[in-house]
């Protein structure tokens, strides 16, 4: 069981890294669906182990459905509907980002030990994971010049704040109700995005960010 | 205490109907206007009977998100603030009936009314406050939805400009109460309105100067009072009504509350007010003369009157430190009278400009001319609000500025310098009135007598009935007042009982006074109607040829011959020459035949003037860092992380 645990953290950040060095946005969201059904995945092997019951169970298929298949079915449609450029445009080249990915995982092992929160020894390693994974969503937001793509790097902040209720949360599903909360709003965030980008496209042509500094006075 | 609440809430439906019925737009008016007066009249009715018997409403307090306490309480002087909120509102409300009368706006004129019973509901809970956090909330739903009521135009740049400086006056003055109550809370500890006794003298008197910044920025009291000539032409006409007539009473009411509270034993306080009061009095009116448009001019007497209040409380709060109990008694019941009396006159005021605007289509003094004969009656309530905001009998001002100078009087014979300053109230309500019927007559003068300057005039008529009727229930309550005025000069004793001092003071000899004025107003105007009377019968069946004003026998007589208020006024101008800047544009004639000539002045306020120079020095070093601010969505997101990373860094 703690090796399929470790596994699937390993997987976290690997599909972290795999989105900061990805060229192309059908395969950013693509890895969003693993990185949503992993991640989702994860409170489900590490604290019900022991008792599965029907609560957590149907709590686990909707995450499942939201961040797996909805949120990344979304994009999905947005990415084909808008006729978005395919190459993601980056501010920091890809292996820049990739050197970043590595530093934030070294910031995330140093932060770990330095915060002191006398967690078991297993949940220090999903620790890392939860910070890795929010930095790396932070610097997408920063990084990349497309809307679309800031959706995404907050997709991925959002996951690794759902690892950190994960990492803090004794077993108790109560927390989860927060986060479920939050999950209900990017759901609806990703929805109006696309309409956004919908409207940004039909009045600018493109859906590059840039275009919208022209908004400010 | 429920059955304000159940007006309160009468008036919200009221406001909550006016906005869901948009659509059929009569009807909505109708029943907005219904609703919320019978809110104000349950009101009136449970005030009234209170305020002069002096029957103590028991307190009440809620608990809000189970952390603050609201807590309510109706004493004397809340009363006294009720009755103008519950006397006005409902009179702007049946005169907004014919003024909003653009279907077209009819979505618009529904949100107006829905923050007009916002308004009014939020003036009775400031006034109804027991405690710091109570007074703050309803203070800031005031101070927002009168802002909301101020851009009725937005579309125009004016307007949202006048809207964004009232925010900013609003809220910066809410800034000065939030650090006076925090002041206060510091060392009492306690959020209600009665535990500040212990307080240090010193703080104390810091305390009641932030309430008068924050307080005097509402109230428009002199270095503070920019935001009002802008403002008030913006905002609808009755609109301006409620906000000059009512709404800047409770900065008033706030500082009458914080003194009340801390009850302090210095005659700083009182001499601090009264040297501002004086200053805004004197000022205020100076700078009404200079203004070509009737709305700002109105706008600058709003200030002077609160300059008036403020004299009468400062002879009060004098009264009080030196243990005089006539002068405090006669300061406070003068001041708050005069609160009562500029909310009738100076609405009554507004809403006949108002017409005036609707009907001409001009608020430039100097564009109008000869409209006593296209409206008479709006035209003579004009003129009786006129005289009574210059202080004269037999009307309501009169009575108000009469009883501040007797209690300044009675401060005469006070040891040290305090008599000094009695006797500069007495100089400065003197100044006041006089300059305040120059201007009344020059408005009076220019507007409604002569010859009409402009050829749109011609089509200008009466306006509509509802617009009427409200002036002239205004102009009668001015009239009744001034001729009555016992029954409301007992009401403001009553409600200055609040305080310790006065409570011990015998109001009953000093009624036959009052009964010596009601006779000779009674008199004068049985006279005048005799007179009046008299001349008609003299004429009568006589044949009496009219011909234009300012013919002066030429035979071709043009209107731009009369005389303009600029020209009326110049002189009184020029006598204080510092405290206005005229700024003049006139070549001079050159030529033996001279060709079109042009001249144009504006008076300007010295102290909008230096706010200016501040604001834009603040502007231009602000400008500097105009490189931060890019369109970069990306580098505004790493701002926001660099922050975040700095704060969990350093705390």
């Amino acid at each position: 069981m703690i090796n399929l645990n470790d596994a699937l953290l390993a997987l976290t950040v690997l599909s972290v890294l795999f989105g900061l060095g990805s060229n192309r946005l059908m395969s950013l969201v693509k890895i969003m669906a693993c990185q949503g059904v992993v991640v989702s995945l994860i409170p489900f092997f590490r604290d019900y182990h022991h008792e599965i019951n029907v609560g957590a169970l149907i709590f686990l298929l909707v995450m499942l459905l939201i961040k797996g298949v909805l949120i990344p079915g979304f994009m999905y449609i947005a990415v084909k509907k808008v006729k978005i450029q395919r190459e993601i445009e980056p501010i920091i080249g890809y292996h820049a980002s990739l050197f970043m990915g590595l530093i934030f995982i070294l910031v995330s092992v140093f932060i770990a030990e330095k915060l002191h929160l006398s967690l078991p020894r297993d949940k220090v390693l999903l620790m890392i994971t939860a910070t890795t994974t929010l930095a790396a969503g932070l610097f997408l937001i920063m990084s990349r010049r497309k809307a679309i793509t800031q959706v995404i790097g907050y997709l991925m902040m959002e996951n690794g704040i759902y690892l950190v209720g994960t990492a803090l949360a004794h077993g108790a599903h109560t927390q989860f109700v927060v986060e479920f909360g939050v999950l209900l709003d990017l759901l609806v965030g990703v929805m109006i995005m696309g309409i956004i980008l919908h409207n940004i496209n039909s009045s600018y042509d493109d859906v590059d960010t840039a275009l919208l500094g022209q908004l400010k006075d | 205490m429920e059955t304000l609440f159940v007006a309160l809430a009468l008036i919200l439906a009221g406001g909550i109907a006016g906005l869901c019925l948009a659509r059929q737009f009569t009807f909505m008016k109708l029943v907005t206007i219904a609703t919320t007066s019978v809110g104000c009249g349950i009101g009136l009715v449970f005030t009234l009977p209170r305020l002069l018997s002096g029957v103590a409403v028991p307190a009440v307090s809620y608990r809000w998100l189970h952390i603050f306490t609201l807590s309510f309480r109706v004493d004397s002087i809340s009363l006294f603030f009720l009755l103008p909120i519950f006397l006005i509102s409902p009179l702007a409300l049946l005169y907004s009936f014919h003024y909003l009368g653009n279907r077209e706006k009819k979505i618009r004129a529904g949100a107006n009314y829905f923050f007009f019973a916002v308004l009014v509901a939020a003036m009775a809970l400031v006034v109804m406050a027991a405690d710091m956090i109570t007074f703050l909330l309803a203070w800031e739903i005031m101070s927002l939805s009168s802002f909301f009521l101020v851009i009725y135009d937005y579309q125009k740049k004016a307007t949202r400009q006048a809207g964004y400086l009232y925010f900013i006056f609003a809220q910066g003055g809410a800034l000065f109460l939030f650090a006076a109550c925090a002041l206060i809370y510091s060392y009492s500890a306690s959020f209600t309105f009665t535990g500040f006794v212990a307080i240090p003298d010193l703080v104390k008197l810091s305390a009641f100067l932030l309430v008068l910044c924050g307080c005097g920025s509402k109230a428009g009291v002199l270095p503070l009072h920019i935001w009002l000539p802008y403002a008030h032409p913006a905002a609808p006409s009755h609109v301006s009504a409620v906000m000059s007539g009512v709404m800047i009473k409770m900065g008033i009411y706030g500082i009458v509350r914080f003194y009340l509270a801390l009850a302090p034993t210095s005659a700083v306080f009182g001499q601090i007010t009264i040297v501002l009061g004086a200053l805004s009095g004197i000022l205020g009116v100076v700078y009404a003369l200079g203004q070509h448009d009737i709305k700002r001019l109105l706008a600058y007497h709003s200030v002077e009157n609160i300059g008036i209040i403020l004299l009468g409380l400062g002879v009060g709060m004098l009264g009080v430190a030196t243990g005089n109990k006539t002068m405090a008694a006669f300061g406070f019941a003068g001041g708050l009278l005069h609160v009562f009396n500029h909310s009738l006159f100076k609405s009554l005021l507004f809403m006949g400009a108002g017409a005036l605007i609707q009907q001409t289509g001009t608020a430039m003094i100097d564009r109008l001319g000869g409209l006593l004969k296209k409206m008479p009656l709006t035209g003579s309530c004009f003129l009786v609000g006129s005289i009574s905001i210059s202080g004269m009998p037999p009307f309501n001002g009169f009575i108000s500025e009469f009883l501040i100078y007797y209690g300044a009087f009675y401060g005469l014979s006070l040891p040290g310098i305090s008599f000094i300053f009695s006797a500069l109230v007495i100089i400065s309500l003197a100044i006041i009135g006089g300059l305040a019927a120059a201007c009344f007559s020059k408005v009076m003068g220019i507007v409604f007598l002569g010859e009409p300057r402009d050829a749109s005039l011609s089509a200008a008529s009466e306006a509509g009935g509802s617009m009427i009727l409200t002036q002239f229930v205004l102009a009668g309550a001015c009239l009744i007042i001034g001729v009555w005025p016992d029954y409301l000069v007992r009401a403001a004793f009553q409600a200055s009982r609040a305080i310790p001092l006065i409570a011990e003071f015998e109001v009953a000899q000093f009624m036959p006074l009052m009964v010596n004025i009601s006779r000779t107003a009674a008199l004068f105007l049985f006279l005048l109607i005799m007179v009046t009377g008299f001349r008609k019968l003299l004429y009568a069946g006589k044949d009496c040829p009219q011909t234009g004003t300012w013919g002066c026998g030429f035979t071709q007589p043009t209107v731009r011959m009369q005389y303009t208020g600029t020209s009326y006024a110049d002189s009184i101008l020029d006598f204080f020459q510092p405290f206005v800047w005229i700024r003049k544009k006139y070549a001079g004639i050159g030529k033996i035949f001279p060709g079109s000539i042009s001249y144009d002045t504006h008076a300007e306020d010295v102290f909008a003037n230096g706010l200016s120079l501040i604001a834009c020095s603040i502007t231009s070093l602000l400008g500097r860092l105009h490189w931060i601010q890019h369109g970069n969505i990306q580098l505004y997101i790493a701002y926001i992380v660099m922050t975040i990373i700095v704060l969990l860094a350093f705390f």
